[in-house]
């Protein structure tokens, strides 16, 4: 094997990881604080990005630019993650009582309509929109061209996003909350927690990751009808290989999925789709929590 | 202060407390004694809000909170030490006993002023107050929890069970802290659950005898 091409699978992996993490932290904290499974999360990041990539082509109009390119994929995280988001949550109010697999099939109901959401707004065809790619140029990493944007904004924004979520669990007074409440929501609600407050914050904040991982990933890939499910198998495989509701663990399953995943697109592309599966399916065998489950107590 | 009348509540749907009516007056202590599975614990939950209350009225200082919400009982004046405990692991013992006063919206003065008052009241906390929430034994749990119970139990204080599981020194311990807790704040009222009427004899103003869902004197 050539080692330029380990190199850029390397490169290709920690890129996509980064994304991937993202999207799953989303998909785990929603999980974790609610113990709903959001089978709509990958339509999060589907919307996000094409709305990312819509705001995009809307402003190049006047000059392109980086600063256009962060306007747009800040503004595409903030409209589909909050909107999204917080419509999601209030579907869900319906079956709060209900058992959590109905819940489970309610995300599912949601992620089928938000399909045809996205071919009525978007249509069928690519979106893709990568001016801040070539403006932030390329770098030489071990005699390999790579972008700067996947080098450094991909895995940056998911290391920046880690610290700052566990920061926040641990030290804000609004994070203490969520933990008290996926602790113990009883005794939370009675020292004062507003439990359906925390719910709807909850929902934004995975709806934000969510958008935001299609935001960021939209400039590298062609926003087309199905990616909403490949990432939601993809992040899938990352929760669960972590360990449903596990931060850390997510960040290290992502990792390995990723590089796992481009290794084989470079040197068995014909093993693309089932790699993800085979190493969740290999952890889940030997330990069926995850790999990084510890104790309860210390999901989220 | 706390006023119960014909207060019926369904845990998992089936009938538990039935017709429950009694009174509680400030600086009192209260017992409620009744065997496992008697409705205990579910009295404190029904005042808590943690169990819908189906029929009757709770008043607090004559104002109806029937239909205040669960997560506004603290916020007048009720503190809660549950019979699981449930001291959060991820926090310190100081951090646990804070939580619920940040969450009421007191200020740092306040929250210190609060916390020296309970540490006189409970002297045993202060070596612990920088250990984690996960590093407590089962006793140290149930003192943490009067505790952070007292931060903002400024009109009622309910103990469920908080002698299980003590050992005996421990709980001549969490007896004198209850002392100690009348004297420094004569104008709380608490209410202790407990299965063993012994051990709250002496200490009681007033006792409930509570059995299946029913006060019984
Ligand atoms: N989650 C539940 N599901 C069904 N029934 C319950 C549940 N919790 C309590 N009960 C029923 O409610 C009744 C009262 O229970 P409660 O916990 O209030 O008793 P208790 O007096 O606190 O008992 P203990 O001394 O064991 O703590 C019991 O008969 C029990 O069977
Ligand atoms: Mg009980």
């Amino acid at each position: 094997m050539n080692s330029g091409i380990l190199t850029l699978a390397l490169l290709d992996g920690v890129s996509y990881a980064g994304m991937l993490f993202i999207v799953s932290l989303g998909l785990t904290f929603i999980f974790g604080v609610t113990n709903i499974l959001n089978v709509a999360h990958g339509s999060l990041y589907a919307c996000g990005g094409y709305a990312t990539a819509s705001i995009g082509l809307w402003l190049m109009g006047n000059d392109g630019g980086i600063i256009n390119s962060i306007f747009s994929i800040i503004a595409g995280t903030l409209l589909v993650g909050v909107i999204v988001g917080l419509i999601l949550e209030y579907l869900l109010r319906f079956f709060e009582k209900k058992p959590p697999i109905l819940q489970l099939i309610i995300t599912f109901a949601f992620f089928m309509i938000l399909e045809d959401v996205q071919r009525l707004i978007w249509g069928t065809s690519p979106y893709f929109v990568s001016t801040i790619v070539g403006e932030m140029g390329n770098v030489e990493v071990l005699g390999v061209f790579y972008t700067n944007y996947q080098l450094i904004v991909l895995p940056g924004a998911a290391v920046i996003i880690y610290f700052i979520l566990n920061w926040f669990l641990k030290h804000s007074l609004l994070g203490k909350k969520i933990v008290a409440v996926t602790h113990n929501k009883e005794v939370a609600v009675g020292m004062g927690v507003d439990a359906k407050k925390i719910k709807k914050i909850t929902f934004i904040i995975g709806g934000l990751l969510g958008a935001f991982g299609g935001a960021l990933a939209s400039p590298t890939t062609s926003m087309v009808p199905g990616i909403s499910a490949d990432i939601i198998v993809l992040s899938f495989a990352v929760v669960a290989t972590a360990g449903l509701g596990q931060v850390t663990g997510a960040l290290i399953a992502a990792l390995i999925i990723g590089i796992f995943r481009s290794l084989s697109i470079y040197l068995y592309p014909e093993l693309e789709v089932v790699i993800p599966y085979v190493i969740m399916g290999t952890v889940l065998l030997f330990k069926p929590q995850g790999l990084f489950t510890v104790e309860k107590a210390r999901r989220i | 202060m706390l006023k119960l009348q014909s207060v019926c509540s369904d845990v998992a749907g089936i009938n538990v407390l039935r017709n429950v009516t009694g009174e509680v007056h400030a600086g009192s202590l209260t017992a409620v004694i009744g065997r496992n599975g008697a409705g205990k614990t579910t009295l404190l939950r029904t005042i808590m809000g943690a169990v819908e209350i189906k029929h009757g009225t709770i008043h607090v200082d004559g104002e109806l909170i029937n239909h205040l919400k669960a997560y506004e009982r603290s916020h007048i004046g009720i503190g809660w030490a549950p019979e699981e405990r449930v001291i959060f692991p991820t926090m310190s013992v100081k951090e646990n006993m804070m939580f619920p006063c940040q969450i009421v919206g007191h200020n740092k003065g306040q929250v210190q002023d609060r916390i020296d008052m309970v540490l006189d009241v409970v002297p045993q906390l202060k070596a612990m107050l920088d250990r984690s929430g996960a590093a407590l034994s089962g006793g140290q749990g149930k003192m943490v929890a009067l505790g952070r119970a007292l931060m903002v139990g400024t009109r009622i204080v309910l103990l469920d069970e908080p002698f299980q599981g003590l050992s005996p020194a421990l709980a001549r311990e969490y007896g004198e802290s209850l002392s100690n807790l009348r004297n420094s704040q004569p104008d709380i009222a608490i209410i202790v659950t407990e299965s063993n009427a012994a051990l709250l004899h002496g200490i009681a103003d007033q006792t409930f005898n509570i059995e299946r869902g029913e006060i019984t004197n």
